[in-house]
């Protein structure tokens, strides 16, 4: 709510032996910061603090939270602990690691670990923005999601769903090696707890049942936005969103757009991860990986049309190539 | 539509908070909520907090993403809450059932619909001015309506807090509805409790939105209420928003719900509703568990760090 953000903790605040640099970002559920520990190394912290049920002014430190609002504050809490439990159990090289848990400010606190790099959606824009022909590479994408997925695995495996995979949340380190970040809205498990709060989404990535209040959601709801990411890394744009699509479905000719680009077998898959019946596209992360790996590219289509019209293109000036200035991965509601 | 919005409730010199406010919007309907728990009566807050969350909880099933009929929702969720606070009466074996003000306004397609039962008021102010207010419930109001009270009594008249009408009475409530009013880009509607109106004047509240955001004009009037009622203050609670339009415009402060999603709800509100309410306790974490919760974690993490090779 623009009107009732909370303020962020104070920079160089001392918290807990950690030293806060920065906020990185805040979403609806919560602030991440960059801080860093006694031996100076970086860490993320993330803090609990859902901005519809507690407030904190600038200059407070624990937040308020009234009497009416404050079961509701725990039992969002408890989600917070689920992820926390989920994370600390889960080693993985491409999911975030959690470092320390501690509770102050009336709050709780998860301390990861920190990377340097940047996001798979700050790449795309960089390719975007120099006008590149092809924005992310086939070899690229399918390295990346791989990987993407082994980790994905090991949340579902640790029944946790991360529910707001896109390139933002996908972390590049200097290798190019991604990890999974921001489980912020991954605050329903797969036990079917309650939904008290409603999970938190970003058009165009999250499947149709996200938009439901009783959707039934599961690893095919994380599919359908590794689904949506691969085609924002194709396209330079999120998928059209979901909600939209059930009432006039565009897709269809968005991958015949990208077929003289990205090889049948890659656009299969993306197709099938972004159908709209989630009982219809790739019901778990392995049975999407075996299908990734099975499909192997042939030689991308060279028509001679799509030979004559990058040899024009290449003749224009680069501001004028074409690629549309509006359209904007940068979809971000939270 | 385009608006921005302020709530803020302080409990003043009162042991504790029977105010109870809220709001939720979709793309195209907004619903906000102000209710007055009454003392002398047992559990105040509780029948203001059942009122909240029953007409929040159906403005959120039927706000998709507009309401049919604002007038009959407004209408029929305020009785469904008086039942609701009947149960909850029932259920917890109350000598009495708990009682309590509402007043609701939902804006749709620019124009604004409200209701109330009881004396929490809703203000439409345009240009530093009021141009429309509701008409308490109350004993005090109905003698200066009829002649047997001088206007200026209403906030010192001995009977002044006595209501003929709300929510939770052992007979059916009468839910006031207004007409339908146009919205003009600039306007301001503001609810608030009589903890904020009795002590500040008409004038005062109209002059605070003159020039100023909700989100100053709100914190603003409470501020004043409080130090009027000094340390014998009531609960003051108020809410306001500002419309600006239906359009897209590039210099709003405000919230746009034009981005929104068709399915999506934004609200303060939590649904928590009957059955949920009593198992809320049980399932919100004691600081206990909070303790526990944590020491898990953190065994966890030690152990898989045990697992890192160095």
């Amino acid at each position: 709510m623009a009107s009732q953000a909370n303020a962020a903790l104070p920079d160089g605040y001392e918290l807990e032996g950690y030293r806060i640099v920065k906020k990185i970002s805040s979403g609806g559920f919560s602030i991440v910061y960059l801080a860093r520990d006694e031996l100076d190394r970086p860490v993320a912290i993330k803090e609990y603090l859902p901005s519809s049920l507690a407030l904190r002014r600038p200059g407070e430190l624990a937040p308020t939270i009234s009497d009416e609002n404050l079961p509701t504050f725990r039992i969002g809490l408890k989600c917070f602990f689920e992820e926390g439990r989920a994370l600390a159990r889960i080693l993985h090289p491409n999911v975030v690691r959690v470092i320390n848990f501690f509770r102050a400010n009336d709050t709780v606190y998860m301390v990861m670990q920190y990377e340097q790099g940047r996001s798979l959606q700050e790449h795309i824009l960089k390719h975007r923005e120099r006008g590149d022909r092809k924005l992310v590479g086939e070899r690229f994408i399918r390295m990346v999601f791989s990987q993407v997925m082994n980790g994905l695995r090991e949340v579902h495996t640790n029944k946790l769903l991360h529910l707001d995979l896109k390139p933002a949340n996908v972390y590049l380190r200097s290798d190019a090696s991604p990890i999974l970040l921001d489980f912020g809205a991954a605050r329903q498990t797969l036990q079917a707890d309650t939904g008290k709060l409603y999970p938190m989404y970003t058009p165009g990535f999250a499947g149709p049942e996200l938009y439901e209040k009783n959707g039934s959601l599961g690893p095919w709801t994380d599919i359908y936005s590794i689904g949506a990411s691969i085609f924002a890394c194709m396209s330079g744009h999120a998928p059209q969103p979901a909600d939209a699509r059930l009432l006039n479905d565009k897709m269809a000719s968005k991958y015949r757009d990208l077929a003289d680009t990205y090889s049948e077998e890659l656009l299969g898959v993306v197709e099938w991860c972004l159908r709209l019946d989630p009982l219809a596209r790739p019901q778990s992360v392995f049975a999407l990986q075996k299908a990734l790996l099975e499909r192997t590219p042939t030689q991308p289509k060279r028509s001679l049309l799509r030979t004559l019209r990058r040899f024009m293109r290449s003749l224009l000036p680069r501001g004028l190539r074409g690629s549309d200035p509006t359209s904007t991965i940068s979809m971000n509601t939270r | 539509m385009r608006f921005s919005i302020y709530q803020e409730s302080k409990k003043g010199g009162r042991k504790n908070n029977q105010d109870r406010m809220g709001y939720c919007f979709t793309r195209d309907s907004l619903l906000m909520i102000l209710a007055d728990g009454m003392g002398g009566h047992v559990q105040g807050e509780m029948a203001a907090q059942i009122a909240i969350q029953t007409i929040g909880a159906n403005f959120q099933k039927q706000a998709t993403p507009m309401l049919r009929n604002p007038q009959r929702f407004l209408e029929s969720s305020f009785l469904e809450a008086h039942r609701e606070i009947h149960h909850y009466r029932m259920v917890n074996k109350l000598p009495e059932s708990p009682r309590t003000t509402v007043v609701a306004c939902v804006v749709q397609k620019g124009t604004a619909f409200w209701a109330h039962a009881g004396d929490s008021r809703l203000y439409w102010l345009r240009g530093g001015e009021v141009i429309a207010q509701t008409r308490d419930h109350s004993k005090i109001q109905s003698m200066i309506m009829q002649g047997l009270a001088a206007p200026s009594e209403i906030e010192t008249h001995p009977e002044r807090n006595k209501l003929f009408n709300c929510l939770g009475s052992p007979s059916e409530p009468t839910v006031e509805l207004s007409r339908k009013m146009t919205l003009r880009p600039g306007d301001t509607v503001f609810l608030c409790t009589d903890g904020l109106w009795s002590v500040v004047s008409e004038q005062a509240i109209a002059s605070a939105f003159a020039g100023n955001t909700v989100m100053r004009a709100v914190p603003d009037l409470i501020y004043l209420a409080l130090l009027e009622g000094g340390s014998r203050s009531d609960n003051v609670t108020g809410m306001a928003m500002t419309w600006e339009g239906s359009d897209l415009s590039e210099d709003s402060t405000g919230i746009s719900t034009l981005m929104m999603p068709l399915g999506a709800m934004t609200t303060t509100i939590q649904t928590t509703r009957r059955t949920d309410l009593e198992a809320a306790s049980a399932e919100a974490l004691s600081d206990d568990d909070i303790e526990k919760a944590i020491d898990e974690i953190r065994a966890t993490i030690q152990k898989s760090n045990k697992l890192i090779p160095k």
